[in-house]
């Protein structure tokens, strides 16, 4: 492989790994959050314990989604540097606005919510994990301003040697956009559900003591897998129409036409099972009753994270030889000077600090579902804060 | 224009360096502050609930740098180009310790993050020190003034960290007063290099068709930002230890 090779597989692996992460969080935030709106309003102890174990799930989960994100945002200037030369002038701005309008919120009420069970008022501890789902949807609709520009690029115009933003609405409403965001807020809803299917299914096949606690959960999981499924395959063919006029060969290589066919496979598989078998099951809990349908629940629970990478993979291979659409080839776009030991270093550094975090995190998860939510420690009540001084003479204090 | 998002730009990066600097100094000092493993969580627990809000101030930094300073981006992080990747790799790892540390109660398992801890927050506080000099220089990555300087980093770093344990543990004379002076102190070795830079980085700020627009949409997010920074400090502040919520185990 030579240096563009690996600074795209650098790229790929590190955009993959971000994406699966990322996917889950769009997709837990807004459940917990109406966990926790349900409790506040009800009072019922049941779901504040499920906003505290699926919540404890989602901030796991977070931890990667942030590590890769890291890493990802200082590629394009540690391997990319040509596309801010050329394009930074439009491309920069969405993703300046993500950092301070979206990430920055989102991080700061996230902390807020985490650390703040107990101590915070009721509801302003609720609309904590509320802004944190709003800017977490904010991060989405800005990632996707500066993806959709590098797939057509609106609103710019070539000035000499680099592009100018001359139309600002235009990058804003970029028809490789409008049905996009929507189809990615719904897979992440799809994929947080399926989660919270496949961990309730383990649950209930072991015969849980928390019968309540994940039958509840189960059905929370199949609502919203069947409006994410929908919104998801919905938008997911009308995203068709603009990109057969915009990029009209994009689907035609057999790495993106494979790709896309798994992909809409998953996809019409899943709206089928969620439409015609999980929700219907409903009726009666006939879904948490019935111990031999449990399994195969937590078998197709990788099923959306693969359909995700899948969607994700036809739609940069799809514009291939292009880093922004017929402007600016990858090629291009690549750092002057970037050797072959300068990414080959960085590569494996990045790949087995995050890929072995990455098994960790999904370790831990996998975890948290085994021992239950009895388990859950995100704002666990009744032990003594070890942040609190526990006596007057404090060892702190010697300094 | 210009002078905005140059303030702006500075202030993200002097924000960073007052309240991330006590962070990396607390990990830094883990085991010297810590020596029992029931002080070293209390330790962690003091500064968790303010890791977030830290550090999502150098991801707004590149963002910034992106947005306002585009052609600046790529070549200065390309410049740098192992001291970015050792100081995301740091970053990465002290975080993980962070996110880790108290997912699993064996001996092992805490004391293995609490390494990464320290040492990604030692990775931190170096590597900025010898991205600073050899930006300022505009030379080699490595040099002995940069070494000088990532060990004068360190030091600050070190202090800051220091007065925080010694704040958020009360007592008299811990007054926050001394933690402001600490969180200057920590802003030195950032502000002076930016002052040295500030005509280099204002001939290379994006043209005003782009500043424009970050002006609009970025502005209006500018008080609920500075709200959420304050609403951290209100809520998880030494006076707010007192109630309620106190007895909620940390999750750091």
């Amino acid at each position: 492989m030579d240096v563009l090779d690996l600074a795209r597989a650098q790229f790929a692996v590190t955009g993959v790994l971000h994406f699966l992460f990322v996917v889950l969080t769009l997709g837990l935030a807004p459940l917990v959050a109406i966990m926790q709106t349900r409790h506040v309003i009800t009072g019922k102890p049941v779901l504040e314990r499920m906003a505290r174990f699926w919540g404890q799930i989602y901030v796991i989960n977070y931890a990667l989604g942030v590590f890769t994100g890291l890493v990802m945002e200082f590629q394009f200037g540690l391997s990319w540097s040509g596309l801010s030369r050329y394009a930074g002038d439009v491309f920069g701005a969405p993703l300046a606005v993500e950092t301070m309008g979206a990430f920055f919120l989102e991080s700061t009420f996230l902390g807020l919510w985490i650390f703040g069970w107990g101590r915070l008022p009721r509801w302003l501890h609720l609309a904590c994990i509320w802004l944190v789902t709003l800017t977490a949807y904010a991060s989405a609709y800005w990632v996707l301003v500066a993806n959709s520009f590098l797939q057509n690029p609106a609103g710019a115009e070539v000035r000499g040697d680099h592009l100018v933003l001359t139309d600002f609405g235009a990058l804003l409403t970029n028809p490789t956009l409008v049905f996009a965001l929507p189809h990615v807020l719904g897979a992440g809803l799809f994929t947080g559900s399926s989660v919270i299917i496949g961990a309730s299914a383990y649950q209930l096949f072991r015969r849980t003591r928390e019968w309540e606690f994940f039958v509840r959960s189960l059905r929370v999981g199949v609502v919203g897998a069947l409006v994410g499924i929908l919104v998801t395959v919905g938008f997911g063919f009308a995203q068709f129409g603009p990109v057969g006029q915009i990029q009209p060969g994009k689907f035609r290589g057999a790495a993106v036409g494979t790709s896309l066919g798994f992909m809409i496979l998953i996809g019409e598989l899943a709206l089928f099972g969620v439409l015609f078998v999980l929700t219907p099951l409903l009726f009666r809990d006939w879904l948490a009753r019935w111990r031999w349908i449990h399994p195969l629940l937590m078998l197709v629970t990788p099923m959306p994270f693969i359909a995700a990478i899948l969607g994700w993979l036809v739609r940069e291979i799809g514009r291939q030889p292009w880093i922004v659409y017929g402007r600016l080839t990858v090629k291009d776009a690549m750092s002057p000077g970037l050797t072959p030991g300068m990414i080959t270093a960085s590569f494996v550094a990045f790949t087995a600090v995050l890929g072995l975090l990455a098994v960790i995190d999904y370790v831990l998860i996998a975890r948290t579902v085994r021992r239950g939510p009895a388990a859950a420690t995100l704002g666990a009540p009744g032990q003594p804060d070890p942040a609190a001084p526990s006596s007057p003479c404090h060892p702190q204090a010697a300094f | 224009m210009d002078i905005l998002w140059l303030g702006v730009f500075a202030l993200l990066l002097i924000g960073y360096f007052a309240l991330e600097g006590f962070d990396i100094g607390i990990g830094m000092l883990l085991p010297v502050l810590g020596r029992t493993r029931e002080e070293r969580d209390r330790l962690v627990a003091g500064m968790a609930p303010f890791v977030l809000a830290g550090e999502v101030w150098l991801v707004a930094v590149a963002g910034v740098l992106f947005g306002a300073f585009p052609h600046l981006e790529g070549e200065t992080l390309f410049a740098l180009y192992p001291l970015v990747v050792g100081l995301l790799v740091s970053w990465v790892i002290r975080d993980a310790g962070l996110w880790f540390r108290r997912r699993l109660d064996g001996r092992a398992w805490r004391a293995f993050w609490g390494g990464a801890l320290c040492a990604g927050s030692y990775g931190l506080a170096l590597t900025w020190g010898l991205a600073l000099a050899a930006l300022v220089q505009g030379g080699p990555v490595l040099t002995p003034l940069g070494v000088g300087y990532a060990a004068v980093v360190v030091g600050v770093f070190a202090i800051h960290g220091r007065r925080f344990a010694a704040w958020r543990a009360g007592g008299p004379g811990r007054t926050g007063r001394a933690l402001l002076g600490s969180a200057a102190l920590a802003a030195v070795p950032v502000a002076v290099p930016l002052a040295v830079a500030a005509p280099w980085l204002l001939d290379h700020v994006a043209p005003s068709g782009t500043l424009r627009v970050l002006t609009l949409v970025i502005l209006p997010c500018v008080p609920v930002m500075v709200a959420a920074q304050v609403w951290v400090w209100r809520a998880f502040g030494r006076r707010a230890r007192a109630g309620v919520g106190a007895r909620v185990p940390s999750f750091f």
